[in-house]
């Protein structure tokens, strides 16, 4: 049987994961007939060289994302501090505040007994 | 921001504007972003021609694998010629995502090579006659890729820009392959010696060509309009420069010439000043008429047709289970 590679071979997205205790990351994408040859071609693109702990390939048709004029929209307003750390950077001076107010304090009723 | 029917409303002349601003900007383009047709060609023509180089680059490369002289120099070689097929396979990837809205697939940039419509690069259509000419390949023509290449690792274009990172990574390797190779011959022999000066001598020209015809004032319509769209920043000549800053020094201090008695260093003008290479003939050259071009050309298409049955079965077998 004749394949006609143009409509045919699959375009595969590669993801590694370099340790189990890191998070899997987007390598590049390949052209293989199947998920087999796909993972072995994955292999010999990417892995060259850099340590690797496992290996995933996705059809790309199986990826679904956001497409151009929706991506602005994922740039956050800086107005949600309330979520963050930042939003919660005058803690450490406060208890500082009272470490020294205690400290001050314990320091006096020992001189005055 | 914009909405998807106001993006529909935009005329042409507006989508170039906003696309222009974009890149004054320094933002990225990416394969699903609108672009006009001028910008998705000198991108196809640039990135074809550059996969398609690191594929025909590996073939002069290739063969001095069975013919090296020791071990761990085969296999370092054979390295170097699977790095090039993979970043072949990374820059065709980016070629075919640019040119599938046109209905075009690997197959037609395939044919485009085999009919000569898709150039590839002139030093790959040079001779390789000894293991010195492996050595001058990793260590300048490879270094000559490198410049070229950091300077295109901030295009506008972001999946050419993620596929250069990773092989320039891999390049960075290639030449010091390539100097490792070219010190152990500076270093020993009367014999060895020769044989690298007259490497030098044969790869000079080509090395020259390398970043293409100078401007001389006149940046082509090509180049300027690459760099227009920040696909490019340095014009042939400037990145020209930066490789012979670099590497006559080099050349020299192992003791070696270069077949060109007048070359200096202007320190006024801040540049080295050489004989032109023969022009006409790097027209004819990139044309598939240079020394081993209809060699490799013949070789890379008897590979394709000898194997596609191999590309058939796994196909068919994959429909059949998949």
């Amino acid at each position: 049987m004749e394949a006609k590679a143009n409509e045919t071979f699959f375009i595969y997205e590669v993801f590694s994961q370099k340790s189990v205790s890191a998070s899997f990351v987007h390598q590049f994408s390949l052209l293989a007939p199947n998920e087999e040859v796909a993972l072995t071609m994955a292999r010999e693109n990417f892995l060259r060289r850099e340590p690797c702990f496992n290996l995933w390939v996705v059809k790309r048709d199986n990826i679904h994302g956001l497409p151009p004029e929706e991506r602005p929209f994922l740039e956050r307003l800086d107005n949600k501090s309330y979520r963050e750390t930042k939003g919660y950077g005058d803690l450490q001076a406060r208890w500082r505040h009272h470490k020294e107010k205690y400290e001050e304090q314990q320091k006096h009723a020992g001189n005055g007994s | 921001m914009q909405t998807q029917i106001e993006r529909f409303n935009m005329t042409e002349n507006e989508k170039m504007e906003a696309f222009l601003a974009r890149i004054d900007r320094g933002e990225k383009i990416e394969a699903d972003d609108w672009m006009p047709d001028d910008y998705r060609n000198q991108l196809v023509k640039l990135i074809s021609m550059h996969g398609m180089s690191e594929i025909m680059g590996a073939l002069p490369e290739k063969e001095w694998v069975p013919k090296a002289p020791t071990l761990r120099r085969k296999l370092a070689i054979m390295a170097k010629v699977q790095d090039e097929m993979g970043h072949g396979q990374l820059l065709l990837r980016v070629a075919e995502d640019l040119i599938a809205p046109l209905g075009k697939t690997r197959e037609d940039l395939m044919q485009d090579l085999f009919t000569g419509r898709l150039k590839f690069h002139n030093v790959f259509h040079m001779e390789a006659p000894t293991w010195a000419d492996a050595g001058v390949i990793g260590w300048l023509v490879d270094g000559a890729a490198i410049i070229t290449q950091s300077m295109s690792l901030d295009t506008s274009y972001a999946p050419y820009a993620r596929a250069l990172h990773r092989i320039c990574a891999e390049e960075k390797f290639h030449a010091q392959h390539g100097e490792s190779i070219v010190l152990e011959l500076a270093e020993g022999t009367a014999e060895q010696r020769q044989m690298l000066q007259e490497a030098i001598t044969r790869w000079w020209p080509s090395l020259l060509m390398f970043f293409g015809p100078p401007e001389n004032g006149n940046i082509t319509s090509n180049q300027a309009s690459n760099m227009r769209y920040k696909i490019r920043t340095q014009t042939n000549e400037e990145l020209r420069q930066v490789f012979l800053k670099k590497y006559l020094p080099r050349i020299f201090h192992l003791g070696f010439t270069l077949p060109d008695d007048t070359i200096y260093f202007d320190e006024a003008e801040d540049k080295w000043v050489y004989q032109q290479p023969d022009w006409e003939a790097f027209k004819q050259i990139v044309k598939g008429n240079g020394p081993r071009s209809a060699h490799r050309l013949n070789l890379r298409e008897m590979s394709y047709e000898e194997t596609k049955w191999v590309r058939d079965a796994i196909m068919s077998f994959g429909r059949q289970v998949g």
